[in-house]
């Protein structure tokens, strides 16, 4: 074969297009590649949880994300919990055997000596949908919705938050708020504060939430990041726990003598600053957290979060946590209330309540199949949780009693991210 | 302003000089560990949820990373 090569002729537009096509073929398999660059993200979850002798739940969760070319995403939650067990009715022990029927009729007998619990059983579904903007290079919006229901309550929320990068984005900048419109409607009807429990209404009670943040983030070093966050919360409305009582105390013996409903104020403003830190070692990650919170209920409480995420090669990682919580009680709590003595003008026993400690101890183990597609990771936490067993205020008999026994709880979560 | 709200602010207007003033400027190509998903505050945010909710049933106290309202009959 011979080839004759002439000077150059001038590009004619069956050349160009030639050319443009080979261009083409020559750049597909690059588009390609980009254009199947996940898009969308699945992670679901599902807790294990049981409290000793008490509340039993079962959550499953499935998030799906949606990433838009332009940075935008738009991500929706569904989530169900099934709970079923007992909890502390708030009454006082008793020297003899006590029997409890729940507002939905089951009927649980609590031993002599014994905290007496009200057997509970509800489903609750929420849905929750978000979506994030970026504006420009430094500012991005977050707006999200949020709807849950239960047998009993109902809540419909707004949320947003702004944020902006500064000092060539080693700050940043987030400011944000919330709203939550929710409806109490107890089973069996909103029983009058502080009564017997008779006089009910059969109307629902409405319970607003309004939350503002503010926080700020700082990249301190190339391996070390700390960020502020205050949070302020207002709650307008039916904020009483209709199921709750208080036991009226016989003041010579300390033995239960009937029982009142519980009753608190319908505002209460909470605020919150937490204090957090990540710092990256070589291959490990420590992040630590302090929270102090402070209510007009009197409530304050101090909460240290540490976890330490160890790299075992590849994305598997093993993560203890220990976190550590306590608190105070609020002004209206008491064990019981005084037989014949004038009332106040809110109380509870509500042992959440009152003055506690959480210790959590556990840890997460996250790892990456070769053969399954996706990320996975458990977390298994024991949660201890202890109140004043011998309060101030015990007469009588109910110093022989331990009137907040721990609560040991044992939970699982079981996580898995799928990009797709 | 309530003895609370001044510590508060104590502890506050030091820690907020030190995240406006900080360190050493770090320089966009040195932040390849902070690129990393594990170098977030809240890097699994379906766990977080989880914790939040468990403990937001068992305790007085709530708030701290999120903007979010009520949502849950709980407590």
């Amino acid at each position: 074969m011979r080839l004759q090569l002439g000077p150059a002729k001038p590009a004619t537009p069956v050349r160009e297009v030639l050319h443009s096509a080979a261009l083409a073929l020559l750049l597909i398999p690059a588009t390609a590649k980009a254009q199947s660059a996940p898009t969308d993200r699945i992670d679901f979850s599902s807790l294990l949880y049981g409290e000793q002798s008490r509340t039993q739940v079962i959550e499953p969760m499935v998030r799906f994300t949606h990433l838009l070319p332009d940075g935008q995403s738009i991500s929706a939650q569904l989530g169900i919990d099934v709970i079923t067990g007992a909890s502390p009715s708030g009454a006082l022990p008793s020297g003899s055997v006590q029997t409890r029927t729940s507002a939905s009729g089951r009927v649980i007998t609590s031993p002599a000596g014994r905290i007496p619990l009200a057997p509970f059983r509800d489903h609750r579904i929420a849905f929750d949908g978000e979506w994030q903007k970026p504006w420009s290079r430094y500012v991005t919006s977050t707006l999200g919705g949020t709807y849950s229901r239960e047998k009993d309550y109902q809540s419909l929320g707004l949320n947003g938050k702004f944020s902006t990068d500064l000092m060539r984005k080693l700050l940043t900048v987030t400011v944000g708020g919330g709203i939550s419109r929710d409806t109490v409607f107890p089973v069996g009807g909103t029983p009058l504060g502080l009564s017997d429990g008779s006089i009910v209404h059969r109307g629902s009670n409405d319970k607003n939430v309004t939350n503002v943040i503010l926080g700020a983030s700082r990249i301190l070093s190339r391996r070390w990041m700390v960020s502020i966050n205050g949070t302020q919360t207002f709650e307008r409305g039916y904020l009483t726990e209709p199921y709750k009582v208080i036991s009226l105390m016989n003041l010579a013996t300390g033995q239960p003598a009937g029982e009142l409903t519980d009753k608190r104020p319908s505002t209460r403003n909470r605020s919150s600053v937490l204090f957090s830190s990540v710092y990256h070692l070589t291959d490990d990650v420590i992040y630590t957290s302090y929270r102090y919170y402070w209510d007009t209920w009197s409530v304050r409480s101090h909460t240290i979060d540490l976890k330490y995420r160890h790299a075992l090669g590849g994305d598997t990682f093993l993560e203890p946590l220990v976190r550590y919580y306590q608190q105070t009680a609020a002004d209206f709590f008491t064990i019981g209330l005084p037989q014949g003595a004038p009332l106040p003008d809110f109380a509870t026993s509500d042992y959440r309540l009152g003055a506690l400690r959480t210790i959590t101890v556990g840890g997460t183990f996250g790892f990456h199949p070769e053969d399954i597609p996706g990320e996975w990771t458990i977390r298994a936490q024991f949660i201890r949780q202890a109140g004043n067993s011998s309060p101030p205020g015990a007469i009588g008999i109910q110093r022989n009693f331990d009137l907040s026994p721990p609560i040991n709880t044992f939970a699982v979560v079981l996580g898995y991210s799928f990009d797709y | 302003m309530t003895r609370t709200g001044r510590q508060i602010c104590r502890l506050i207007f030091p820690l907020a000089l030190l995240l406006i003033a900080g360190c050493a400027t770090v320089q966009p190509w040195d932040r390849d560990l902070l690129a990393q998903k594990q170098m977030s505050f809240n890097p699994s945010p379906m766990l977080q949820a989880v914790d939040e909710h468990i403990y937001f049933s068992k305790e007085a106290s709530m708030g701290g990373m999120d903007a979010g309202g009520g949502g849950c009959g709980c407590n």
